[in-house]
């Protein structure tokens, strides 16, 4: 028997519930659960990045290979912090310089290459045709509706001119391209939510086995228990009783 | 007639809630086998693919979503590592994302046991460790990836392993891929793919699938696996039903439920308007 995955199982289940019972009511089980999330989660990134990152990149090259440069990266790294600290916090500017220097050189370049000029190009591909076959004529439709959606979207967005006559249509027919992906992508988000509500369940299903002493069952339980009593508890008394 | 729907559109919700959760957990406790008639084209091409690769390729797979995304996104890495190891192909597999280290431990204890028992680590397949920084990471991977993971998660020397034998950076890898529900594929596509000319796929949720639609126009993306339909759709075509395919069953029993729910409101809605 392993106690450590009877163990995980129930608390898993626990927090699960407990998370899942605010939809019926607000209640203290909810909230310390929704705080030891938190709390929970930078614990993890605490020590994935102290046992994966700090040691092997920084404390192991330091004191086992002496490489004294790991703490240029480490230095202006810390001078982050000192924002925290009102009177040294001009430190972190340096940190933050090496940031935005780094960052944007890396990142313009490539965003304008990835998402600007790819996708112009992308739009015109189709096009690219020495003539119009049977082969292609699916593919030239697709593209001229795509083209059509790129260039009305674009209209709608375009704010320097007024949008009237021509525009005016041009920006509503954007409208209903953008309706169409809107409506895509909240179909999508349904299927999403759906498919981590159904997650949840199927853990859930399985921590209710005799492996891990029906923990789903037990904890349910001690839940809708604790509802009844908390019902009868907080009710108000009815004006018949407090004549009485 | 106007006073029943007026009751019936003031329901307590939580009922709703409740409706839903047994439609969900109907399929789990008994298990319908809904048919999956539709495989997307764009899974179907990471599908194809893969299965072009010549054995002994390299494929890189950057796994990074955490416990959140974990029902979309899990299966598809297990379908795809699966698939991969099945093909006789050199998987090396990576995280930017610090929440997703405990997910691909699960991984590597299922390879040797039911993904692929036959495969040896450090041979057919490597696991590395978590790294911040993941701009930096992928523009060092163009070059020289040593110098940033010279070790793999366990501590043993990269280099010296024979997975690696021929491989200094993504240049010489066949297919990239990262799975997803952050905006890391976008990086991996413009820092590696479009940079490096590295053939990329991608595996989202189902809520930022459709964002991915102009990458795979262009063929910035080889592929894309979208939500746990798409992990469906991947455990289909390589013949190996697991939670993808399981939880297809509550998502059309949920969504039949959904779509009965606007038929229905709207109707009376138009009742109560016009009628």
């Amino acid at each position: 028997m392993d106690i450590s995955l009877i163990l995980g199982g129930w608390v898993a289940a626990g927090l699960t519930i407990f998370l899942f019972s605010f939809l019926y009511k607000d209640n203290p089980f909810f909230k310390a659960t929704e705080h030891l999330y938190l709390g929970a989660g930078m614990g993890w990134v605490f020590q994935t990045v102290l046992f994966q990152t700090w040691i092997p990149k920084v404390w192991e090259p330091l004191t086992k290979q002496g490489d004294w440069t790991v703490l240029i990266p480490t230095v202006l790294g810390l001078t982050l912090v000192t924002q925290f600290f009102p009177r040294i916090s001009w430190l972190s500017r340096y940190g933050f310089t090496f940031i935005m220097g780094y960052g944007s050189g890396l990142v313009i370049p490539l965003t304008i290459s990835t998402d600007l000029l790819k996708q112009i190009g992308g739009t015109m591909a189709p096009f690219m045709v020495s003539e119009v076959t049977r082969g292609n004529i699916l593919s030239l439709v697709n593209g001229a509706i795509i083209a059509v959606g790129f260039i009305c979207v674009l209209f709608y967005f375009f704010f320097s001119v007024e949008h009237k006559g021509a525009v005016k249509k041009a920006s509503n027919i954007g409208i209903y391209f953008l309706m169409l992906y809107f409506g895509a992508a909240f179909g999508n988000t349904v299927m999403g939510r759906f498919s981590l509500l159904y997650g949840r369940f199927d853990d859930l299903y399985k921590y209710s086995a005799p492996k891990y002493f029906y923990a789903t069952h037990i904890i349910l339980a001690v839940m809708v228990l604790y509802f009844i009593v908390d019902h009868f508890r907080t009710r108000k008394p009815s004006i018949e009783e407090e004549a009485a | 007639m106007k006073n029943i729907i007026e009751k019936i559109l003031k329901i307590d919700r939580r009922l709703i809630f409740l409706a839903l959760t047994i439609l969900l957990v109907f399929p789990i406790v008994r298990p319908l086998g809904l048919p999956n008639k539709n495989i997307g084209n764009e899974v179907k091409a990471l599908y194809e693919k893969i299965e072009s690769l010549p054995a002994g390729s390299f494929i890189m797979l950057s796994l990074d979503y955490d416990p959140a995304t974990r029902p979309e996104l899990h299966p598809q890495a297990v379908a795809v590592v699966k698939h991969a190891l099945r093909k006789d192909l050199r998987v090396m597999i990576l995280t930017l994302n610090a929440g997703a280290t405990g997910l691909i431990d699960e991984i590597g204890e299922r390879i040797p046991k039911d993904i692929a028992p036959a495969k040896k680590y450090g041979t057919d397949y490597v696991i590395l460790p978590y790294q911040p920084n993941p701009v930096a990471i992928m523009t060092q991977m163009g070059m020289d990836l040593y110098q940033i993971y010279d070790k793999d998660r366990d501590g043993a020397p990269l280099r010296e392993m024979p997975v690696m034998k021929g491989i200094r950076n993504v240049k010489d890898m066949q297919l990239g891929m990262c799975i997803t529900g952050t905006a890391l594929l976008d990086y991996w596509v413009a820092y590696t793919g479009d940079k490096f000319k590295m053939p990329f796929a991608g595996g989202t949720t189902a809520v930022s699938q459709i964002g991915y639609a102009p990458y795979l126009q262009t063929g910035q993306l080889k592929g894309l696996i979208g939500g746990m339909k798409g992990a469906a759709d991947y455990e289909l075509l390589i013949n190996a039903k697991e939670k993808g395919t399981a939880g297809l069953d509550a998502l059309s029993l949920a969504h039949i439920m959904v779509i009965g729910l606007i038929v229905v409101a709207n109707i009376m809605m138009f009742w109560l308007k016009y009628l």
